[in-house]
């Protein structure tokens, strides 16, 4: 057994000696290198570019301005370069030249007359009546909220003693992973390669062709390593500048943001402003819960509206609960881009509503553990009647009451994660915190997608040399997707983990796989590899028996050899097989769609942190940290580890600092830098205890469910909640900087 | 084009001499990437906040970004393709393999080459000492749990070794 085991990542020794190549780190013969001038006002017109000079100067050969562009959307909202531009920072135009310091001083010496715009950054007073509109479709997407509700909200809140009531903000934030984004292009006649920095090379390859009008079998996307993605460097503006000006020049180009780049034009998180309503009995169940999330997108919608419907879910299910209502609100404003990142609206709607039922436990003179393992939703899932047919998948995000969960570990999670920080000792004794410094412990729960993602596919092949090719198109954006993957297949056909040879992330060689996004990567396509690999042992087998004569039934497979069972002598080797099918080699192709008919596919999980503060500065150091998570069966428990302790300290920035900070007069984002971000370090990080629940959960693959996001949803409150039992003080807020918690401090 | 001035130096990087026309402006990571296609330094911010290109200077880990390549003079340049190989891993690099000291691995050589300068300069580093000498590499993925105990394995590792022979 391969799965289960902590075998060593297929990339790292490549990474480890520099050997690994990045998008930014491929040089081609006669390459280009170009540059974007982006736009200096937050919203204007472009009524002319004067280019005379940057044609003048030596080593430009090409250049892209909205007036030459062929049409064509990268996305609904967005033209490959547009005569608009909507936030400073917004693609105006792009130059080809010999080097990157020609390219430079070519973008400087485009003359661009503007006419600038009144402008809106603010999503509440983009709603209003007279702002400026951001698009001419206006400010609210799809012209309504996407409402979301079960049950009667207005009957729960007649129905209980208290209502309680409260808004939540977070700020937009950016991933800002450590590779900025890079695309290099080159055309071969009228076929064009592309290399970018991705997160799924046949989405990128769709919206490439749809952007430049041309047949997708005319063009080949090529993902080399990524350098972190964290849900972004999934749209295709910058490939198809880059294509377009490779095409003019006819020479290879390559474009490289900087780091400013990657965090204006790169994509943040969305900012939210949370109302938050809930309905309780006076012994503490919850009768209804109402939401109201208004939600700032930015200058386009990239995934905007997967991210607002994330946002509900946390409210919508998290809590056994029969009367929901969630209203959410994506607004456009004359901001940078927000788009999808790490768990995308999940950590937002959790901070709300875990932080809300913290003070609701508090009013009640509850434990908040007491008041969860009350409340939680269990494995038969919300009061109510399903509304999906029979026929359909559920969605893992659902509505809807009366279906219940594949598998919920949320319970063992609560009681695990406890036990572990010893909650029941801590929260029962009196505290003696003299001095400026207090102690405090707080906790939150979480709930996600599961794993089904789009349709997966998966292809393996028997090698010659009796080793087996995984083939996916599948992208490894650096969370271990190829090492799992190839356990999966090394386990079902019983040969050696590395007798699996992995191919990924190339239009060319791999059949269409969707984005690696939503957690999805090990459940969906972990499933088409362990299919067509049971597939493939069943071809091996029947190929063994007809051509030695052996009867099926008694054959296995067992480190790479068949087996007969009846006797030792008759080991075929699976390179035997290999050569002697070496013409037409055995291969299963399986095409499926994941997802469950009966359940819910849903992962969960706990997190219970230790602060203490200083009172004088506001400063806040965490003690302990204890994740507790439910991803069903754990295929390999160091890379899941590695994803859990590296999702909460990569969230430590969205809780306790980091925030893009806009200029309300120029729109410009004035801290676009590591420093003034302020990204954790590794001084930041604490002692972090993950455990895993005991779950196997009967539709995932080997039992496995979701759990990359995961851990980045439950930081916030629980630290938030652990401000609160420290110094008696609520952060509705995020960040909780230093700053704010000594203003806090200051104002009660 | 240019008026800028190109002077011919010579360098020393991994024990390989080099004699190159470089730009007087250039920083020593461009110079690494683009004339010498030494990819393993990364371009992470350009500005000395990352350290994704950090290298060994003289025995002393320095990001390259804020080198000018004329500054390096006759000092020794050490890059992560310096550090060892895929068939022979340096102890450190085995560490971090066996550690899984790595997501996306874009911070990964300046992980390497930061905890090697620390070692080759600090006899048993504390915890302490392990988390400054490399917090001036930031990891995105925030992989630094095992990060840290990459370094502080590569340690033992590295008192194993040098048993045997003088790495």
């Amino acid at each position: 057994m391969v799965i289960g085991k902590s075998v060593k990542r297929r990339d790292l020794p490549e990474k480890l000696t520099g050997n690994a190549k990045y998008t930014a780190d491929i040089k081609l013969p006669g390459m280009l290198h170009g540059k974007i001038l982006r736009s200096v006002y937050p919203f204007a017109h472009i009524n002319s570019i004067d280019s005379s000079k940057t044609l003048k100067l030596p080593g430009v050969a090409s250049i892209l301005t909205p007036f030459d562009v062929p049409l064509g959307n990268v996305a609904l909202d967005m033209s490959i370069l547009d005569t608009t531009v909507r936030f400073v920072g917004d693609e105006v135009a792009a130059v080809a030249a010999t080097d990157e310091d020609i390219a430079q001083e070519a973008i400087e010496l485009l003359d661009v007359n503007y006419s600038p715009l009144p402008f809106v950054l603010n999503a509440e007073e983009a709603l209003k009546l007279d702002a400026p509109k951001v698009h001419e479709t206006g400010n609210l997407i799809g012209g309504e909220p996407i409402v979301l509700m079960r049950g009667d909200v207005e009957e729960g809140f007649r129905n209980c003693d208290y209502i309680f009531d409260e808004t939540f903000t977070t700020p937009a934030h950016s991933g800002s992973a450590l590779e900025p984004r890079a695309v290099i292009a080159m055309w071969e006649d009228d076929f064009l390669t592309i290399w970018k920095c991705s997160r799924g090379v046949h989405s990128d390859r769709k919206n490439i062709s749809n952007a430049l009008s041309m047949d997708p079998n005319k063009i080949r996307v090529i993902g080399p390593h990524l350098g972190g993605g964290f849900g972004n460097k999934d749209e295709s503006r910058l490939a198809s500048i880059v294509a377009i000006l490779a095409y003019r020049a006819g020479r290879p180009v390559k474009i490289e943001f900087s780091r400013e780049e990657e965090f204006i034009a790169g994509r943040c998180r969305h900012s939210t402003s949370t109302q938050m309503k809930i309905g309780v009995s006076r012994a503490g169940k919850i009768s209804a819960i109402q939401v109201q999330t208004i939600m700032n997108t930015g200058a386009y919608l990239a995934s905007g509206p997967g991210v607002i419907r994330r946002a509900g879910q946390a409210a919508l299910y998290l809590y056994r609960c029969p009367n929901v209502r969630y209203e959410g609100y994506l607004v456009y404003t004359n901001r940078p881009s927000a788009g999808s990142y790490r768990a995308l609206g999940a950590p937002q709607g959790h901070f709300a509503l875990e932080v809300m039922v913290d003070k609701i436990a508090h009013s009640l003179g509850m434990d908040p553990l007491d008041f969860r393992l009350m409340n939680h939703v269990d494995i038969v899932g919300q009061p109510g009647i399903r509304v999906t047919p029979p026929s359909e998948i559920v969605d893992t995000q659902p509505v809807e009451g009366g279906i219940p969960f594949s598998s919920n570990g949320l319970r063992e999670c609560l009681e695990l994660g406890s036990k572990a920080i010893q909650w029941r000792n801590i929260k029962g004794f009196k505290k003696s915190d003299s001095g400026v410094k207090k102690t405090g412990i707080g906790m939150s729960m979480f709930i996600y997608r599961g794993g089904p993602g789009g349709e997966a596919q998966a292809r393996l092949k028997l090698n010659y040399d009796g080793t087996v090719q995984l083939i996916t198109g599948l992208m490894d954006v650096g969370e271990g997707a190829t090492t799992v993957l190839c356990q999966i297949a090394a386990n079902e056909l019983s040969i050696p983990y590395d007798a699996v040879h992995a191919t990924f992330a190339d239009t060319h060689y791999t059949p269409n796989a969707p984005v690696t996004a939503g957690s999805s990567a090990t459940f969906s396509t972990g499933l088409a590899v362990q299919r067509a690999a049971g597939l493939l042992k069943s071809k091996i087998i029947s190929f063994a028996s007809s051509n030695f004569g052996v009867r099926p039934d008694d054959l296995r497979l067992k480190d790479g050899y068949v087996y007969e069972d009846s006797s030792s002598n008759a080991n075929i080797l699976l390179s035997e097989i290999g050569h002697l099918t070496r013409e037409t080699p055995l291969q299963t192709n399986v095409s499926l769609m994941p997802g469950s008919k009966d359940f819910i596919i849903n992962s969960f999980g706990a997190h219970f942190v230790r602060v203490e503060i200083d009172v004088v500065t506001g400063q806040l150091e965490i003690l302990q940290y204890v994740a507790a998570h439910d991803s069903g069966q754990i295929l390999n428990p160091s890379l899941a580890a590695n994803q859990v302790e590296g999702g909460i300290s990569q969230m430590l920035g969205f809780t306790l600092t980091e925030e893009m900070i806009i200029d309300d007069f120029t729109g410009g984002i004035v801290n676009p830098r590591y420093l003034e971000h302020k990204s954790p370090t590794i001084l930041d990080i604490p002692d972090i205890e993950v455990i895993f629940a005991d779950v196997l959960d009967p539709e995932g693959p080997f039992g496995a469910k979701a759990l990359g996001e995961l851990p980045s949803i439950g930081v916030a409150p629980a630290i938030a909640n652990a401000i609160h039992d420290a110094i008696g003080i609520w952060v509705n807020d995020l960040p909780a900087s230093p700053n704010r918690i000594a203003e806090l401090l200051d104002n009660s | 084009m240019d008026k800028a001035a190109h002077t011919t130096i010579a360098l020393d990087v991994n024990g390989d001499n080099y004699r190159i026309s470089v730009d007087h402006r250039w920083t020593l990571l461009r110079v690494l990437r683009d004339s010498l296609d030494l990819t393993g330094a990364k371009r992470g911010c350009d500005r000395g906040e990352c350290g994704a290109c950090t290298v060994i200077l003289d025995g002393k880990s320095v990001y390259a970004c804020q080198i000018l390549v004329m500054q390096v003079g006759q000092r020794k340049v050490r890059t992560i393709e310096g550090i060892g190989t895929l068939a022979n891993l340096h102890p450190i690099q085995q560490a971090f393999l066996d550690n899984d000291g790595a997501q996306c691995g874009y911070c990964s050589p300046g992980f390497i080459l930061a905890t090697k300068a620390l070692l080759d300069s600090t006899i048993a580093p504390s915890e302490d000492q392990i988390k400054r000498a490399l917090s001036g590499v930031i990891c995105r993925c925030a992989a630094y749990s095992r990060i840290i105990e990459s370094a502080k394995a590569s340690i033992e590792t590295l008192d194993e070794k040098s048993v045997n022979s003088t790495g």
